[in-house]
């Protein structure tokens, strides 16, 4: 009888039939890619950042390539908390995934409020607290660089909703598990981490910063091996799962996190590059598991062999 | 249908020491696409470059089932591209984005390419050709060997007039002056326009003064190419705020864009 890997994960009672999970600000307002990703492949979608109201967003330019990287300065242009419920949730309820809302606030009232409007929409199963974009001028980074004002963010939430609350980490911290464990403590159901890494780029020829933002947030393969270090000291502090997120491109990236303690990923820029990238990872992490007798991905979190010197294999 | 499909390069057409046309043989992206629509090219990996690049289709050879890319190398993507191998495969996300509307009968299409602006409208006045109109066509450049396929809209009939600024080939200076001399007859006009922005910028006040209907074709850095990752807006005037130019776009009316927020070129 063939070896049949269990994929499914759940996550603060969230059960996802798998473990990829789509990165807000990457996948739209999750009908985007329906004609060239296999949406079964796909275990959630976090929609983009939202705030109470519509905003404008950064200037243009608002992207750059940087080596294995993308550099972006958006600044979290989205539409608003009523135009979503009503525009948007009724196509995203339709394709029948986890549907996650991440939620960002000027003010720590305002992620309060988001919560207390999204607790009564349907559809949606769970809440990301963006306290880690760095395009936008209050709130975003500002709450996740600071550990007790990120605590403070996430109990008001918590307060003000049913629904799982799951905070998205800034790598731009001094100590990620003493943030890891004051919003644990403070409520939260799960952990996201990293959002990007505020950087720059500069034009030699006319000396201008290649974003109108001048600096914005970088993503993709560049990121990975610090989002797998983040996560894996992340995990050792906190018993809440991780959500682990930077530069996934295929099953062997996403098996770096889940070794490193992570329970699920998300995939952002390396869908914008390939849209099979979903398929391709999970097709890829059925094979891992059944090569290496994996019945189920939890079997793998936490079994990072840290007790020996690291083998040198073939690069 | 949005189709992320492989596609061979089988030949490369040099037209200028900076540009090519690049031939690509695929199942049936050459098939799909309108006029103005664009494919995300993703570069080859030994490029080392991570993200794909938007480029218009410019021509469909139905014989060879095959679509043609213009590429000018501007920068390391376009270098990349420009420089593939014959026989290399890359994968091409489309037909994306919108097209240009042909006029109606009632009016000449006039046509105003800056450069490698001109990529989109190859396919376009051979739309036109096949429905009968023929189009004046408005090739403008540094020099002559920025006029890149005036023989092909010679050979499909259409009005060809250049201008280019060293004053190499046609008109000495900017492809506006002949515009405005066309302009200067009574004609009805649907202007089109492609090419660097304060060209752009030209045209949209000349057919504004005028009143006459005026599509641009805008170019974007883009991310995705999906309306995701909004990092390729155009400030709009209708709704007041920033809109995908690979979704809403790359095709818009000009008097929607604000061109006083317009960064670009890039």
């Amino acid at each position: 009888m063939s070896f049949e890997p269990d994929l499914r994960v759940e996550i603060a009672g969230i059960r996802f039939p798998t473990p990829l999970i789509a990165a807000s600000g990457t996948f739209g307002y999750g009908t985007e890619y329906l004609d060239v990703a296999d949406y079964r492949a796909i275990g959630g979608i976090v929609v983009k950042g939202l705030y109470m109201e519509p905003r404008e967003g950064c200037a243009p330019p608002r992207i750059w390539e940087t080596p294995s990287g993308m550099l972006n300065a958006i600044g979290l242009q989205e539409i608003g908390v009523e135009r979503f419920v009503s525009d948007k949730m009724p196509r995203l309820r339709e394709l029948g995934v986890n549907i996650l809302v991440n939620i960002c606030g000027s003010t720590i009232e305002e992620y309060g409020d988001l919560a207390r409007i999204l607790d009564d929409v349907e559809g949606v199963c769970g809440i990301e607290l963006n306290i880690s974009c760095p395009n936008v001028h209050e709130g975003g980074i500002l709450f996740g660089c600071d550990p007790d004002m990120a605590a403070r963010v996430t109990e008001r939430v918590r307060q003000n909703t049913r629904l799982p609350v799951i905070p998205k980490l800034t790598p731009i911290v001094t100590d990620i598990t003493d943030i890891a464990r004051k919003v644990e403590a403070a409520g939260a159901d799960a952990l996201s981490l990293i959002n990007t890494i505020p950087a720059m780029a500069i034009d030699v020829e006319t000396r201008k910063p290649r974003l109108a933002n001048v600096v914005g947030g970088l993503s993709g393969p560049a990121i990975r091996p610090i989002a797998i270090r983040l996560v894996y000291q992340a995990a050792q502090a906190v018993d809440v799962p991780i959500i682990g997120i930077g530069g996934i491109s295929g099953h062997e990236d996403a098996l770096e996190f889940f070794l490193a303690g992570a329970s699920a990923v998300q995939i952002g820029t390396m869908s914008f590059v390939d849209p099979s990238v979903w398929r391709k990872t999970l097709d890829g992490l059925e094979d891992y598991c059944r090569r290496h007798r994996v019945d189920r991905l939890s079997a793998l979190k936490g079994s990072l062999v840290a007790d020996v010197k690291a083998v040198p294999t073939g690069w | 249908m949005k189709r992320d499909e492989r596609a061979v390069l089988f030949e490369r057409e040099v037209l200028s020491p900076d540009a090519c046309l690049l031939h690509f043989r695929s199942e049936s992206l050459f098939r799909s696409f309108l006029p103005g629509q664009f494919t995300m090219v993703r570069l080859p990996e030994t490029s080392g470059l991570l993200l794909r690049r938007p480029y218009s289709f410019c021509d469909v050879r139905a014989e060879h089932s095959s679509f043609s890319l213009l590429v000018k190398e501007v920068g390391e993507g376009t270098r990349a591209l420009a420089r593939l191998a014959i026989g290399t495969s890359v994968d091409c996300l489309g037909p994306l984005g919108s097209s240009f509307r042909p006029p109606p009968n009632d009016r000449t299409p006039l046509i105003v390419a800056g450069g490698v602006g001109i990529a989109p409208f190859l396919a376009f006045c051979r739309m036109l050709a096949r429905r009968g109109q023929r189009a004046i066509v408005l090739l403008g450049g540094r020099t002559s060997a920025d006029l890149y396929l005036r023989g092909e809209f010679l050979s499909l009939g259409m009005d060809v007039r250049s201008a280019t600024e060293d004053g190499s080939f046609g008109h000495e200076g900017l492809v506006t002056d002949v515009l405005a001399e066309v302009l200067n007859g009574k004609t009805s006009f649907e202007l089109y326009s492609c090419g660097p922005t304060p060209m752009l910028v030209r045209v949209a006040r000349m057919a504004r003064e005028r009143g006459l209907p005026h599509q641009v074709s805008l170019e974007r850095r883009m991310g995705c190419g999906m309306g995701c990752c909004l990092g390729c807006v155009v400030f709009v005037h209708s709704t007041n705020e920033y809109v995908r130019c690979c979704t809403e776009g790359p095709v818009y009316d000009a008097d929607e864009v604000a061109w006083e927020r317009d960064p670009y070129p890039l």
